[in-house]
């Protein structure tokens, strides 16, 4: 019973703290939430969720229309480029000449600049002849210039793939002493175009032509939100951060009460030291359990989270909670001061949560060496398994990092709980 | 003389704790090295990597695909061992392979006859790295498919003229169309290029320094941490009532007011000359190729952070919300203002609010010259809008100021 009073009474001593509530409950919803406006979140975004940016694009198309079948290539690639599908993501408006081009991207009153050569469409009729883009844009943007990258090489594919047709039809009928003539070449850029069409309109869609796309079995489907795929390790990796954070925090109390004397006075009780530090324990284990609780069913209501199946959650939450009330408590035996405290905490929590890759989590993946290297903190184990289990993988793939994080709980609080005996015996 | 007094006191108060230099140098270093780190390829070759199980190794258009694949500049493929193809899934789980492809059994053949099949992708396409590897296998297969088309219309044309003598003649004519085709989409007649706008030569480009990114985002986002030190200074004399006890003293109140926030803003300055050195001489991020123009942008920081700083010191009454105050300024000045990720990254409510605070115009600055290759002038208009945000700072921190 008195190890209870004790826990209770150190929990409300946190709750009552605004810089543990803010620590422990606002900072990784806040963070979580400032990614989640950043990429559409709040509105804005696109039906999949994923806010584009918009990139402002000028053109300077110089192109000269071929003389004879009065194609002008550089005209439907800027139509493209102006289409109402292309609206939402590019802002495109036309340059007077290259020169022109090129300034409006120094000055940063645009962001790529479409320079179409004056051979363009020369090339497009003429056998053997050759032309190219150039995307000039701001070096300091790479999804801009990117985007308009694609959209260019999936015309210049289209273009290119026509052209080649006729060009090895051309070849081949020569080779039979044939030539080819207008009628023949009208037929074919119909039929390929028909055919391109084809394939672009269902890109994307069940009836993709070129894939059969799928995520992995049992997981997540290709048509999850791409928001969410961000958000959910992002998330995780604030939980992480934070309810690690949480337990060393709670767990400091025993160094304060020791700085204050409540410590001493509290042993001149008959309270045996075994239960006072119990109480401690006890305490920091409910509260990364009632901070884990609410940062859990707070990030599933607030940003739509799929934290996975029960069992998985329930396994990861466990495991989590040992290794953060293990981890706080190693942490906390080796601070002597409350001064000394924040610098310990803040530094050494930092640390492994860069060493975990819970601050990229979401956006890159790590690297050989860096999968590796995050092994060896509780927190890199975390963030996989979470990773797992929000990507519904079986329950004894869950288990793997969830064992692992309740061995390496369990080792740290007994090295905790030693040196802690060993202080105040 | 008086304001300088005020400013030492608060400078040696604030270096004589050895752990400040903790958060004001080691660890905004070592999250510009991490940042760097994990955006950098670990590999020489940067490509995604994707494993590729090949069911039609004598086609002549899966042969085509995986030449393809092994062109690409996005891709970087890998042919599954036996004892991986049952693991395809666990594979992309544990992200060991961005996308896996595998080609079906009989895929030139039915292809070329005209029938629906087509490679199975698997992939996380909601994750960046399955995303942009779905788009590039997309786009090979694409041109693998075109080449197809080339051919069957051309042996269609062939056919209409002089019908061909049996199977294996058209046969023959179609696979000599996709020899001709394949070999054209080597070398396609239209093509792109990308050119970054930039004044400084390729061979000091630092568009691929993942530093150029990293640096000058950890600088801007702990200058403003850096504050909690200063204003904790200020906050604590309140408290003593150390700042009551001064105004006995023959010294202004604007002289106590002005002293304590160059205290701010030369710890902040000192700390971001620190940064850009360890930028400079060890990330490899060319600060220096216009020295004016860096000290005008650090300046300017300091003094809006300095400004920041004494606002939230006039605001709150213990230090402890000095340091979720500094936080919160830091979390969303950092994240509005571009330095965790570039700003064209997020979404256009985002990036327009983004744009409009200071920390986005400081990293304007820092990249006008990094990136950019503009020169001291080019930092006028950022260091312009960030001194006016320091004097709309500093004017609203001296109203709500309270010395008791």
């Amino acid at each position: 019973m008195k190890i209870l009073d004790i826990a209770l009474k150190d929990m409300l001593q946190s709750f009552r703290s605004v810089f543990a509530v803010m620590l422990m409950f606002v900072e990784p919803i806040m963070i979580t939430g400032l990614i989640y406006f950043a990429f559409g979140g709040l509105g804005g975004g696109g039906s999949d969720g994923l806010d584009l940016p918009m990139t402002r694009v000028v053109v300077a198309n110089q192109d000269q229309a071929d003389a004879t079948s009065g194609i002008s290539a550089g005209n439907e690639v800027t139509k493209i480029l102006q289409s109402e599908e292309l609206a939402d993501f590019l802002e495109v408006t036309m340059a007077e000449d290259e020169a022109a081009a090129r300034a409006a991207i120094d000055d940063r009153k645009a962001d790529v600049a479409v320079i179409i050569p004056a051979e363009f469409s020369k090339a497009m009729t003429v056998s053997g002849a050759r032309a190219t883009i150039t995307l000039y844009h701001d070096p300091t943007l790479t999804l801009g210039p990117g985007i308009v990258k694609a959209v260019i090489d999936g015309i210049m594919d289209g273009f290119s793939g026509y052209k080649i047709t006729a060009d090895i039809t051309e070849k081949q009928l020569a080779r039979q002493g044939q030539t080819m003539g207008p009628d023949t070449l009208r037929a074919l850029a119909i039929s390929y175009t028909q055919w391109a069409q084809n394939q672009n309109t269902t890109e994307g869609a069940s009836a993709d032509p070129t894939i059969s796309l799928r995520g992995p079995s049992g997981s997540r489907t290709p048509d999850d939100s791409p928001l969410a795929g961000i958000l959910g390790p992002v998330m995780a990796g604030m939980l992480i951060f934070f309810v690690f954070f949480g337990g060393a925090y709670t767990a400091q109390s025993i160094v304060k009460e020791d700085e204050i004397g409540t410590l001493a006075r509290l042993s001149t009780t008959p309270t045996p030291s075994a239960t006072i530090l119990g109480g401690k324990l006890v305490s920091v284990f409910l509260m990364v359990l009632v901070q884990s609780i609410v940062l859990l069913i707070s990030s599933a209501l607030i940003f739509k989270i799929q934290w996975g199946e029960p069992a998985g959650v329930i396994a990861m939450t466990l495991s989590m909670l040992v290794a953060a009330a293990g981890f706080g408590i190693l942490v906390a035996s080796f601070i002597r001061n409350t001064r000394q405290g924040g610098v310990m905490l803040g530094g050494v929590m930092t640390l492994c949560g860069m060493v975990g890759g819970l601050f990229t989590a979401g956006f890159n993946t790590p690297s050989g060496t860096f999968d590796i290297i995050s092994r060896f903190v509780p927190h890199g184990w975390a963030l996989d398994g979470w990773k797992l289990a929000m990507s519904r993988a079986s329950i004894s793939e869950v288990l793997v990092p969830a064992a692992v994080l309740l061995g390496m709980g369990v080792l740290f609080f007994v090295i905790g709980t030693m040196l802690f005996r060993k202080r105040f015996a | 003389m008086r304001i300088l007094d005020i400013t030492l006191k608060d400078l040696s108060q604030i270096v004589r704790d050895w752990k400040i230099s903790l958060f004001l140098v080691v660890m905004p270093f070592m999250f510009t090295l991490f940042f760097s780190a994990t955006s950098a390829p670990a590999e020489a070759d940067a490509r995604l990597p994707v494993g590729v199980v090949n069911h039609d190794p004598d086609g002549v258009l899966s042969a085509r695909l995986i030449e393809t694949f092994e062109g690409s500049q996005a891709i970087r493929i890998v042919s599954l061992k036996e004892a991986e193809e049952s693991q395809v899934d666990s594979l992309i789980e544990k992200e060991t392979y961005a996308a896996i492809v595998i080609i079906p059994e009989g895929y030139s053949r039915q292809l070329l006859a005209g029938e629906d099949i087509r490679p199975e992708v698997i992939a996380i396409s909601d994750r960046p790295a399955g995303h942009s590897a779905v788009t590039a296998i997309r786009g090979d297969i694409k041109r693998v498919l075109s080449a197809a088309k080339g051919a069957q219309l051309s042996a269609e044309v062939a056919d209409s003229r002089q019908p061909f003598a049996g199977d294996a003649a058209r046969q023959a004519y179609l696979e000599e169309g996709i020899t001709l085709a394949n070999a054209a989409w080597d070398n396609p007649p239209i093509s792109t290029e990308m050119k970054a706008a930039t004044r400084i030569d390729t061979e000091r480009s630092q568009s691929t320094n993942p530093a150029a990114q990293s640096s000058p985002g950890m600088i801007v986002m702990f200058a403003v941490f850096g504050l909690i030190t200063s204003a904790t200074v200020l906050v604590a004399e309140r408290k003593s009532q150390a700042l009551q006890r001064m105004l006995t003293t023959p010294v202004h109140r604007w002289e106590i007011i002005a002293g304590h926030l160059l205290a701010m803003a030369l710890v902040t300055f000192l700390q971001q000359a620190v940064l850009v050195g360890l930028g400079q001489f060890l990330l490899g991020v060319d600060y220096l190729s216009a020295p004016v123009g860096i000290l005008l942008v650090m300046a300017a920081l300091a003094l809006w952070t300095a400004s920041l700083g004494l606002l939230i010191s006039a605001l709150v009454k213990g230090e402890e919300q000095v340091i979720i105050w500094a936080m919160i300024a830091m979390f969303l000045f950092s994240a509005l203002g571009g330095a965790w990720f570039p700003l064209e990254f997020a979404g256009k409510a985002f990036s327009t609010i983004g744009h409009l605070t200071p920390t986005a115009w400081a990293m304007d600055g820092f990249q006008n010259i990094v990136l950019r290759g503009g020169g001291n002038g080019s930092v006028l208009m950022p260091v312009g809008i960030l001194m006016a945000y320091a004097a709309a700072f500093f004017g609203l921190a001296v109203w709500r100021f309270r010395f008791e």
